[in-house]
């Protein structure tokens, strides 16, 4: 029992350090992030009219829905899984008819997804969340953007788990393609035209579009991995309150034991010395 | 410090730089872009390069892979991908990389495979620009 208790202990505290780790990266690449939604939104703002003219601002011609579900790896993390798989069925019964088709992260999303018989587009087992870096974010990116692109979806959504606090993670749905700029303050919309452009709007928007898809899936895909950790930090730290309980009730019960051992023993050997001296 | 041009260079994983200036040079991806104090408001897309600043008389550089820059109120922000300082930059790596870029392009010359071949050229122009931060490569030598 006692080393049940170690072992959870243990893998408490790993959750905890890597739970941090990955909350610092959310934290770091929130700069960025901001950055290039503003410069997204003036100059999509600059764009005026024309910007419905772009395939990826606009409603994809094709009818299917595709769906980026982000599930964990491994287990032992409590119902981070089953809460995100709640929340998908939650999604499937409200739009009954939806032609969905996945794209998966996570080992447990995936078996799951497949017992279930939903159509897998793709999984991406390798590399695995766990070795999240900006680069893996932008070939996921680049994956959803070309599935789009390619006519065969109406739009693309991104089902992951939002970190809201350490005690609070919630299974979310967002959409993700076609892209809906933050919109630039109105009076800056006046302004987008004293701006030096360099080398040009449409440029500028093109290069734009693919760094501001990446910098939402980073971020998704972070506070997905830091819910999964937040998730088994709780989880295992439920398990050992439980070992030391169980352990305490352990004790009692082991001592009792043994207290009787030793009276047994006890009673043998007086009973064993009562014989010899009757003898 | 009066006249001066606040420097900010900020990626997804950190801001690397955040300093006064006075001169600023950024490659652009239609050629260099000098920057100076009070300058107009102006958005530009930014190359893989080498970012020059000013900082308090010295002339230094860093590695800046794709992205944006912002100028606006005197401050000038470059969002990129990757900015790294002379320190961060593996010599040994940048050169490695070099020669195989370069073996990949003298390899593939007029081969079929044009998307290998816009790659393998992308690791070179990276490639020498990280040794031209680190002042291995002469600034007049172009791109070959």
């Amino acid at each position: 029992m006692g080393n049940i208790k170690q072992i959870t202990r243990a893998m408490e505290m790993v959750a905890t350090t890597k739970l941090r780790r990955f909350q610092d990266r959310a934290v770091s690449s929130r700069p960025y992030a901001q950055e290039i939604a503003q410069l997204l939104g003036r100059m999509s703002a600059a764009m005026g009219d024309k910007l419905q003219s772009r395939p990826v601002f606009a409603a994809g011609q094709g009818k299917a829905v595709a769906m980026l579900v982000v599930g964990s790896d491994r287990g032992l993390c409590g119902a981070y899984n089953s809460a995100l798989f709640a929340a998908l069925e939650r999604w499937l019964e409200e739009h009954q008819g939806a032609d969905v088709r996945l794209f998966v992260y996570g080992k447990r999303a995936y078996q799951y997804l497949q017992k279930r018989g939903l159509p897998i587009e793709r999984y991406f087992a390798d590399p695995p969340l766990e070795k999240i870096d900006y680069r893996l974010a932008k070939f996921t990116a680049k994956a959803l953007l070309e599935a789009f692109l390619s006519g065969q979806y109406r739009e693309v959504l991104v089902h992951y788990t939002a970190f809201e606090s350490m005690a609070k993670y919630v299974p979310t749905t967002i959409p993700f393609l076609p892209v809906k700029p933050v919109a630039g303050k109105a009076n800056e919309q006046g302004g987008a035209s004293d701006v030096i452009l360099e080398p040009s709007v449409e440029t500028l928007l093109d290069k734009l579009v693919p760094r501001y898809l990446e910098t939402r899936i980073f971020n998704a895909l972070l506070e997905a991995i830091t819910s999964e950790y937040a998730s088994r930090r709780m989880a295992m730290k439920n398990a050992t309150d439980a070992a030391t309980d169980m352990q305490a009730l352990l004790k009692g019960v082991y001592n009792r034991k043994r207290q009787e051992g030793i009276t047994k023993e006890l009673l043998d050997i007086v009973g064993g010395a009562e014989a010899l001296r009757g003898k | 410090m009066a006249g001066a041009l606040t420097l900010r260079v900020i990626t997804p994983d950190s801001i690397v730089l955040d300093i006064q200036t006075s001169a600023v040079r950024l490659p652009g991806v239609d050629g260099q872009i000098g920057i100076l104090p009070r300058h107009a408001h102006m958005v530009a897309a930014v190359d893989v390069g080498q970012l020059s600043y000013n900082e308090g008389g010295v002339e230094k550089s860093l590695f800046v892979s794709e992205g944006f820059a912002e100028v606006k109120g005197n401050t000038l922000r470059v969002v990129c991908e990757a900015g790294e300082l002379p320190a961060d930059i593996d010599e040994e790596r940048a050169k490695e990389a070099e020669a195989r870029a370069r073996a990949r392009l003298k390899a593939q010359r007029g081969g079929p495979d044009a998307v290998d071949m816009l790659r393998a050229e992308a690791a070179l122009r990276r490639a020498i620009a990280r040794q031209r931060v680190l002042g291995l490569y002469a600034r007049e030598r172009v791109r070959s």
